[in-house]
């Protein structure tokens, strides 16, 4: 059979195989694929939350995925609490998805002594939805890490978020005002913050960065809102008449 | 008589690719992802695999289907078979190599947009068979490859004091006061490097550019 090559039912029947064949191609590539990328992905949030809450015997940089997995299952223990601040029994952070009222809590222990909480936090920044964690000293009050682990915000501005320099601004910082004796979140200021704020005000406040203020804008705006939901499981823990 | 698989025209293609009709010293193509993967070796050398797989195996499907392929949307059909294949490679490296798709998958994407890969496929796959335009494209791979590995080894070297991770700047340098060049880990620095290369490459090879 001979056809016209450059006749209108030609092309559109050509495009019309190749978009077929493609389509089934790249879908059977992403579904074989599939549970081998969701293990990865699961993977990469334990280390991210065990990078939050600052271990005390660090991960060496070579630990495999199971090695990470067994510290991990040792050390965090997983909860679940609700919009009053009671942890909700029998149930795991991996249920909850898109149930309202209910947010996921990782503690971390050592010795049975609780040393940090960490949750997620999640939020808009300038192109992108930013996902990270913030951990929390057994005190409810200092911070005691923060990571970000997707984002897609422009290399060398916002996605300095992922940066050593930046989440090591975080630590030691309180969100919580001893002075006011009210939750006061963090917020990331314009330039440095010693220009910004001084003495007890200083304790909430975290340089920003050049030429990202949106992003910026977009950390506080996250963990003032996250803060906000986890108040009142916080505030039972930090015992503070 | 049916050419042998190894002819001296073949070989010739393989060599143009390589060296004398490099893609980056000689057409200037690819220039952003060689400056943007080559601060570490082994980003270099993922990105390198990456585009060297997805030039010659686009090349083939494209000169398979060249008699097929309707002129008026010939590109649109270059593109697809290119994305198809750049996105299988995206999801081979999120499933096997995590950490490293964290790092390149922007890059990755953009090899679809590369120069190299649709520059080939327009001028040689449409119009040569299969098996020459596989050489194509490996040869042109390879060569983008060279110049990203070689970028990539001075570069982690004098701006990290690494090598594929690993510490090789002795410490008694850093104590006699030696410091990591900074600049190499920029773009600027590449942007040097590159220049440099060209240099050198286009002495050797003795191309003048065309009045």
């Amino acid at each position: 059979m001979k056809f016209n090559i450059n006749s209108t039912g030609y092309v559109f029947g050509f495009a019309a195989v190749v978009c077929i064949v493609c389509g089934v191609l790249l879908s059977a590539v992403s579904e074989g694929f599939r549970e081998k990328q969701e293990l990865n992905f699961d993977l990469d949030i334990k280390k991210n939350i065990l990078k939050a809450v600052v271990l005390k015997e660090p991960i060496p940089a070579q630990a495999k995925g199971p090695d990470v997995l067994k510290v991990y299952e040792n050390k965090i223990e997983e909860v679940v609490i609700d919009k009053d601040g009671n942890v909700v029994e029998g149930i795991k952070p991996k249920d909850i998805k898109g149930k309202e009222g209910l947010f996921p809590l990782y503690i971390y222990r050592e010795d049975e002594e609780v040393v940090s909480y960490a949750f997620p936090i999640v939020g808009q920044g300038l192109w992108s939805t930013l996902y990270g964690y913030l951990a929390l000293e057994g005190d409810a009050v200092k911070v005691r890490g923060i990571t970000f682990y997707k984002h897609g915000e422009t290399p060398g501005l916002g996605a300095e978020i992922e940066k050593e320099w930046f989440q090591n601004n975080f630590k030691g910082k309180t969100i919580y005002s001893l002075e006011k004796k009210a939750l006061t979140p963090i917020i990331v200021v314009k330039g440095k913050a010693a220009n910004h704020a001084q003495g007890e005000a200083l304790n909430h406040a975290v340089d920003g960065i050049t030429a990202a203020t949106i992003t910026g804008n977009g950390v506080t705006e996250m963990l003032d809102r996250t803060l906000r939901l986890y108040e009142p499981y916080f505030s039972k823990v930090r015992k503070i008449s | 008589m049916p050419e042998a698989l190894l002819s001296q025209k073949n070989k010739k293609i393989i060599k143009d690719g390589l060296w004398d009709a490099n893609p980056v010293t000689f057409q200037i193509l690819g220039i952003c992802s060689s400056l943007a993967v080559t601060t570490q070796l082994k980003t270099a050398m993922i990105m390198a695999f990456g585009l060297t797989f997805v030039t010659a195996m686009s090349n083939v499907v494209i000169s398979c289907i060249r008699n097929f392929i309707p002129p008026q949307i010939r590109i649109i059909v270059q593109l697809t078979v290119v994305s198809a294949l750049v996105i299988t490679i995206d999801q081979i490296l999120k499933s096997y190599m995590y950490d490293v798709s964290k790092q390149l998958s922007v890059f990755v994407g953009l090899i679809i947009t590369n120069c190299i890969v649709m520059g080939r496929l327009e001028a040689f796959a449409m119009g040569n068979p299969p098996w020459k335009s596989f050489l194509d494209g490996l040869g042109n791979g390879l060569g983008y490859s060279s110049v990203l590995i070689i970028l990539g080894t001075i570069r982690e070297i004098f701006g990290s004091g690494t090598l594929l991770g690993f510490s090789v700047v002795p410490k008694a340098f850093y104590a006699a006061g030696y410091v990591n060049n900074g600049m190499l880990v920029l773009a600027p620095g590449a942007f040097f490097l590159l220049g440099c290369i060209i240099w050198i490459q286009r002495s050797l090879s003795r191309y003048v550019e065309g009045q």
